[in-house]
């Protein structure tokens, strides 16, 4: 069953066809790694998808609503009930403790639940760190409470945006056996990358050029 | 913990971990509320201050008997007793005589009145030597003393010649057979020229003495010793007509009519006795103004000399606004006594208070609309500096309200802190300006407190308008490119 399908999409900034006619189609439960060269449309699709920008044409379906054509305040509605964002610049808010960091998002969804962000933090081996600035965290350490804050919800859609990029080797593997665990648990998980190794993790992955899919590899490696 | 919590949580660790940026703004409210919170201070405590000093331009009231009614030193503090005790800054109580220096032939009109109170009512009043202190001592206005040449320290004489009065009945009554009548009227140049007459069994003058040495000697002075003008006196019988009965002595037509004058108002001689004393003048008056002309002794040596106590009028000096001034007059008059305000005082006053808070407004106007660019211009640099920050709120899906409440909330934040920061900083100031110059201090006004409170928390939210028009326009997509 489809969580996320993308129908003939376009988006057209005057001359430039940023996105030209995409078609996706995401099962629920399914992770799939988005790649392509820089100006290949990947930046465009994930905020179509991450309901931050909307399609000049096309539908796009999430759970079955059409949500290319609502209103911005509706949009942020469905962004804040049905996804997880991770970004590659792990985007902490400076002044607030790690886990005052994960509530933040739960401040936003529902209601703020400090035993509950701490119990997300410590699915991400950050317990111990729960009070510390961003500043006192290292890089990995960040993304990782990026990840307690994206899945703290449990959206149903995690929306992953280059989320190892700016990570060593050792972090990327603790972010990607993450991402293994939540989709061993039914979680649905795209994953933007240029990083081959990432792009290999996931079940299929779709490569984009030009505004256009230019193939869909299936991971045949891939293990549950 | 509740949504609440969270949100007092992340606004005030937003305003504690980011300390550099919200000092200025938080310095930037507390200025400003300092200076509201001082100006609204002196707005309302100066006027109260102002009043007192300009109590400095004279009496603003004025106390008199009311028609046929007399006014005494009992009368006037029984009035006293009806204006509370802090508003009256003075009150001069006056008895105005004329009294004669015998040895210069001249006459002055002399005040009764309370040398203390008197420095109070009219602070204007400059004395070169001293305000007298023991009895017998008076003070005399600049224009007597070079007239006569007096100077601090010197003696005069001054004799008060008592006219009988109205209520005693008519002269006519006095001339029996074989009464002894005195009187005295005004002869040239406003002296006193005196008579004393003896009259025979059918009421007739028998004998008469002049005594006009106030006049000049070799005019109306002659009227005493001339022996022709002496004799047409004799054997008439009272009152008498100038050019009818008696002739005026050549040259002294002034003083001839004083003393048939004297004469028809004359009365038994024991009611109208002179009555002389010595005094010592300690300084002499300047006021620029018609008291030079006068002499002031205290009230108690009038009395002495008179025998007599009464007053014609007391200036009132009291620290209060118009309304109130007039309140006041209302509360005095009656029982005998009238009051009056003196529009020229209290009208200049009320004029000048009025500049004075209508300066201090804009002043306070002024800062506040600076107070607000200020705050506005940090809160503006907050916001581009936060860009990320306000675009990951958005992407985790903070609703455009969310946002403008956090920034709202903020700034109201910082307009508690700064707020009661100014309101005691501004007291301080207001103060401090008080001290420095008007010389007086302060009252501390409790309701200052939450009301400054109060307007900086408006002023930092009504800053945050326009900074938070931005953030809410930030695009949350900023924080997916991956720069």
């Amino acid at each position: 069953m489809a969580l996320l399908e993308l129908k003939n999409i376009s988006k057209i900034y005057g001359e430039l066809k940023a996105l030209d006619n995409v078609s996706l189609h995401v099962d629920k439960g399914e992770w799939v790694a988005i790649m392509g060269p820089s100006g290949s449309g990947k930046s465009t699709m994930m905020n179509i998808i991450g309901c931050m920008d909307k399609p000049t044409k096309g539908e796009v379906l999430l759970d079955g609503e059409d949500i290319s054509k609502l209103p911005g305040k509706r949009l942020t509605d469905i962004r804040r009930d049905k996804i997880g964002l991770i970004f590659q610049q792990f985007h902490m808010v400076t002044y607030l403790t790690a886990v005052e960091n994960v509530m933040v998002s739960q401040y936003y969804h529902s209601m703020p639940d400090e035993q509950e962000a701490l119990e997300a933090l410590g699915r991400v081996g950050l317990r111990e760190r729960a009070k510390h600035l961003p500043s006192q965290l290292s890089g990995g350490e960040q993304q990782r409470v990026c990840v307690a804050r994206a899945l703290i919800n449990h959206p149903e859609l995690i929306l992953a945006d280059e989320p190892t990029g700016n990570l060593d080797e050792a972090n990327e593997n603790i972010v990607l056996d993450l991402f293994r665990q939540l989709h061993r648990e039914g979680t649905t998980l795209i994953v933007v990358t240029h990083d081959p190794e990432v792009a290999e993790a996931a079940q299929r992955t779709i490569v984009l050029e030009h505004g256009r899919v230019a193939r869909e590899v299936v991971n045949e490696n891939f293990v549950e | 913990m509740t949504k609440r919590r969270m949100f007092l949580r992340m606004v005030t660790a937003s305003l504690l971990r980011r300390r550099s940026r919200m000092l200025i703004a938080l310095l930037s409210i507390g200025i400003g509320a300092t200076i509201l919170a001082g100006m609204v201070t002196i707005y309302y405590d100066v006027p109260r201050q102002m009043r007192a000093q300009m109590r400095s331009y004279g009496a603003n009231m004025l106390l008199m008997p009311a028609e046929g009614e007399t006014l005494d030193s009992e009368r006037l503090s029984a009035a006293l007793q009806k204006l509370p005790a802090d508003a009256l800054v003075g009150a001069s109580p006056y008895r105005y005589v004329r009294l004669d220096m015998t040895s210069r032939q001249q006459s002055f009109t002399t005040a009764g009145t309370d040398f203390a109170e008197i420095q109070k009512t009219s602070p204007y009043f400059s004395v070169e030597g001293r305000y007298p202190e023991a009895p017998r001592e008076i003070l005399v206005g600049r224009e007597i003393a070079e007239t006569i040449g007096v100077k601090e320290g010197s003696d005069m004489e001054l004799t008060w010649q008592p006219t009988a009065r109205e209520s005693d009945g008519n002269p006519s009554d006095d001339r029996k057979p074989g009464a002894r009548l005195a009187g005295s009227a005004k002869g040239f140049g406003d002296a006193m020229v005196y008579v004393t007459a003896t009259l025979d069994n059918e009421a007739k003058i028998a004998e008469l003495t002049i005594d006009a040495s106030t006049q000049t000697p070799e005019y109306g002075g002659r009227t005493a010793e001339d022996a022709l003008f002496l004799k047409q006196f004799i054997g008439k019988a009272l009152p008498l007509e100038m050019g009818d009965d008696v002739d005026a002595l050549s040259g002294a037509t002034v003083t001839s009519t004083a003393v048939v004058e004297a004469l028809n108002t004359a009365r038994a001689d024991a009611a109208v006795q002179p009555k002389t004393t010595r005094y010592m003048v300690t300084g002499i008056l300047v006021t620029g103004g018609e008291e030079e002309g006068y002499v002031f002794m205290s009230t108690e040596d009038l009395q002495a000399l008179t025998g007599e106590d009464a007053l014609d009028v007391a200036e009132l000096s009291i620290s209060a606004d118009e309304e109130q001034l007039n309140a006041y007059a209302e509360a005095l008059t009656g029982d005998g006594v009238q009051a009056r305000l003196v529009k020229r005082v209290t009208k200049s006053e009320t004029a000048v208070l009025g500049k004075l808070q209508a300066l201090v407004f804009l002043v306070t106007v002024v800062v506040l609309i600076l107070t607000m660019i200020c705050v506005s211009t940090t809160m503006m640099a907050v916001v581009s500096e936060r860009r990320r920050e306000i675009g990951l709120r958005k992407a985790l899906g903070a609703s455009d309200n969310s946002i403008r409440g956090e920034f709202l909330g903020e700034g109201m934040f910082l307009g508690l802190l700064g707020g009661a920061l100014g309101a005691v900083l501004g007291f301080v100031f207001a103060q401090v300006v008080s001290v420095n110059v008007f010389h007086a201090s302060i009252m501390f006004r409790p309701l200052l407190l939450p009301v400054t409170v109060l307007v900086s928390m408006l002023i930092a939210a009504a800053s945050c308008l326009m900074p938070i028009k931005r953030a809410v326009a930030i695009d949350p997509a900023i924080v997916l490119k991956g720069e």
